[in-house]
């Protein structure tokens, strides 16, 4: 899968990725000589494409990065959601291509990534895209949502929203309709709005998730074998539900701001 | 981000390997804080220059600068470091710190950096003009600069203002545009008149509001007033510019209508000495942080003159060489309680290896003696402090 992202220190690399999950400094958080990391998940910072949020802490930090160049611990590459001024300057002097302006939640540890930071690119090896839709359906001011099989290869037993992949040559809102009639035999319309795609990690596949929204006031759902049940639930019960699949409340919120 | 056709060639590398890696570091900072392009400087103050702070990388990084060749294009000046470059050996230093610490000096000299050592350079060596832009570091001076003399600098890193240094040109963002100099908030003050006052008075309104620009009514602070309100408000929070009614060069610009307004009176600044205060006896005084400046040499020698050295703890007063020079008979005075040291000052220096409480009347110091170098605080006027020595 390829990335864009935003160009921060040239050059290109290829290696292991590594993912700290917090703001992240250099001071304190690795070991100079050695590129033994200190904080959570711990490992070895040497070679690898180094993945987290942003930077933070003191600027010596900068040159914390600088003594593992010198002693052949540096990171391979860094990747950032929003680079600052202490990791900018640590990777640009030592080198160390860097990106930001990436969605750091589509990486895991453990993945091979090839790091373009002339052009701002990051392509994970091990990763497909798959195209899908998620759709709130609106019955009476409720939204339905439909709880997946415990057996089911995406997301067992979680509460979803009717989602589907969108198959070959198919257009995303031909594909909502359909999997809104296959799922709960409801007959959609027109959908009252949708939001630009979403993209959410899961084992060796993105799903490039295209939510929209739809209203079937009086429809009863009924349910083919994708799911096992279903329930109507108030809007704040979703956004505030953790047993959902990833990224599902904020897609709801923002779609039904688009009803507003 | 826009380069010129001469900026896109040093970029390409075809002035060579030293600018080129200036370069990407200026357009790498440029791009994320959203510049349009690049602006010429006339002088660059730089941080990064006590081996304390930048340690074995900071010193592998600068040897490989100078190697390079690298040069500044712009007149720069250095902050403290880590020792006085005669004097180390009264202050508990050790002799490989010493041997590394005057090998980063050197490193500097080498790329043409004025080895001035202080954290004062708009007092004497290194003084921008009104509307320049600069590339300074130094959270204290680039403060000044930005707010007394009307200068232009964002809150530089070390390698950010050498790089700068090395193209004569930086990153044109933050405080070089009109917009980011503008109030963001009315700091009423009802302080007395003592330097101590005013360095509480910059430790309440930055650990108050952060960031931002903070525009004062009430006080009209001299420079030296100025320079320690400065050093807390930076070191406290991160503003790195403010406006003085009456005082500095772009008050009289300002709109403030519609701000919050913020008064700062005898509260206000007792509960910042309550927090800074945590030590009830010292083992050494620090004084000059930031630099002392001609001034407050004079005062001190004045409340010292006649009396006696008593007591076990230290005093270290820290100022800069050109200062020092400037006040023999002061310094021969002070000399009778302590040395007076250039280059250096008690938050670059490495004092943890052999104090554990230090006294001093800057708050800029008061937030990083606990941090930087492990120390309980006593936090108090000049006055009060040279009676626990005198």
């Amino acid at each position: 899968m390829m990335i864009q992202g935003r160009p921060i220190s040239p050059g290109r690399a290829e290696g292991e990725v590594l993912v700290i999950d917090d703001a992240f400094s250099f001071l304190g958080g690795v070991d100079a000589s050695t590129g033994e990391l200190k904080v959570s998940p711990g490992g070895n910072v040497a070679g690898k494409v180094l993945v987290f949020p942003s930077g933070k802490g003191s600027t010596v930090g900068s040159f914390v990065m600088y003594d593992l160049k010198v002693h052949g611990k540096a990171p391979a590459a860094v990747i950032n959601a929003s680079a600052e001024t202490i990791v900018t300057t640590g990777a640009v002097i030592s080198s160390i291509p860097m990106i930001d302006k990436v969605d750091v939640s589509l990486f895991r540890t453990g993945d091979t990534v090839k790091v373009d930071a002339d052009n701002g690119t990051a392509e994970i090896e091990n990763v497909t895209v798959t195209d899908s839709v998620s759709s709130v359906i609106l019955i009476d001011g409720r939204i339905l949502m439909l709880r997946r099989p415990d057996g089911a290869r995406s997301y067992p037993g979680r509460w979803s929203l009717c989602a589907g992949k969108v198959e070959e040559g198919e257009d995303p809102e031909t594909a909502a309709v359909r999997e809104i009639m296959e799922e709960t035999g409801i007959e959609a319309g027109k959908p009252l709005g949708r939001i630009d795609p979403i993209l959410v990690r899961e084992k060796s596949t993105v799903w490039r998730v295209s939510p929209f929204i739809f209203r079937a006031d009086g429809e009863v759902p009924s349910l083919n074998s994708e799911n096992t049940a279903y329930r109507l639930c108030s809007p704040d019960e979703v956004i505030s539900c953790d047993r959902l699949v990833e990224r599902t409340p904020e897609a709801v919120k923002a779609l039904l701001d688009l009803t507003r | 981000m826009e380069l010129s056709r001469e900026e896109q060639a040093i970029l390409n590398g075809e002035s060579g390997d030293g600018p080129r890696k200036a370069m990407e570091l200026i357009v790498a900072l440029g791009r994320i804080y959203g510049a349009e392009g690049l602006v010429d400087i006339t002088s660059a103050h730089l941080s990064g220059a006590s081996y304390k702070t930048i340690g074995d990388g900071g010193l592998l990084y600068l040897e490989d600068m100078a190697a390079g060749g690298s040069m500044v294009k712009v007149p720069s000046t250095l902050n403290p470091i880590g020792m006085d470059r005669g004097r180390w050996s009264e202050m508990h230093i050790s002799e490989d710190f010493a041997k590394k610490q005057l090998r980063i000096v050197e490193l500097y000299g080498k790329m043409g950096v004025m080895t001035t050592c202080s954290c004062t350079p708009y007092l004497g060596e290194n003084v921008p003009k009104f509307g320049d832009h600069v590339s300074w570091a130094e959270s204290s001076a680039l403060s000044m600069v930005n707010s007394m003399i009307g200068a232009r600098t964002n809150r530089e890193g070390g390698p950010g203002a050498l790089a700068a240094a090395i193209l004569g040109k930086t990153a044109k963002y933050g405080y070089h545009l009109d917009e980011n100099r503008r109030p963001t908030v009315v700091i009423d003050a009802d302080i007395g008149d003592s330097l101590f006052e005013h360095s509480l008075l910059g430790q309440a309104v930055g650990s108050g509001i952060g960031g931002g620009v903070p525009y004062f009514r009430g006080i009209s602070p001299d420079m030296d007033q100025a320079k320690t309100m400065a050093g807390a408000m930076a070191a406290s929070g991160a503003v790195a510019m403010f406006h003085v009614e009456g005082v500095t060069p772009e008050a009289k610009d300002q709109d403030i209508s519609g701000l919050d307004v913020i008064t700062i009176g005898d509260a206000e600044i007792k509960e910042a000495a309550d927090r800074l205060n945590t030590a009830e006896e010292v083992q050494l005084i620090a004084l000059g942080c930031p630099h002392l400046s001609e001034r407050e040499m004079k005062e001190i020698a004045g409340l010292l003159k006649g009396k006696k050295k008593r007591g076990d703890a230290e005093i270290w007063f820290c100022t800069s060489e050109s200062v020092r020079a400037r006040c023999p008979d002061e310094v021969r005075i002070m000399e009778g309680f302590g040395p007076v040291l250039a280059d250096t000052c008690m938050v670059v220096s490495p004092i943890e290896g052999t104090f554990g409480r230090t006294g001093t009347n800057s708050c800029k110091a008061g937030n990083y003696l606990p941090t930087l170098c492990s120390q309980k605080v006593m936090c108090r006027d000049i006055a009060d402090l040279l009676r626990v020595i005198s």
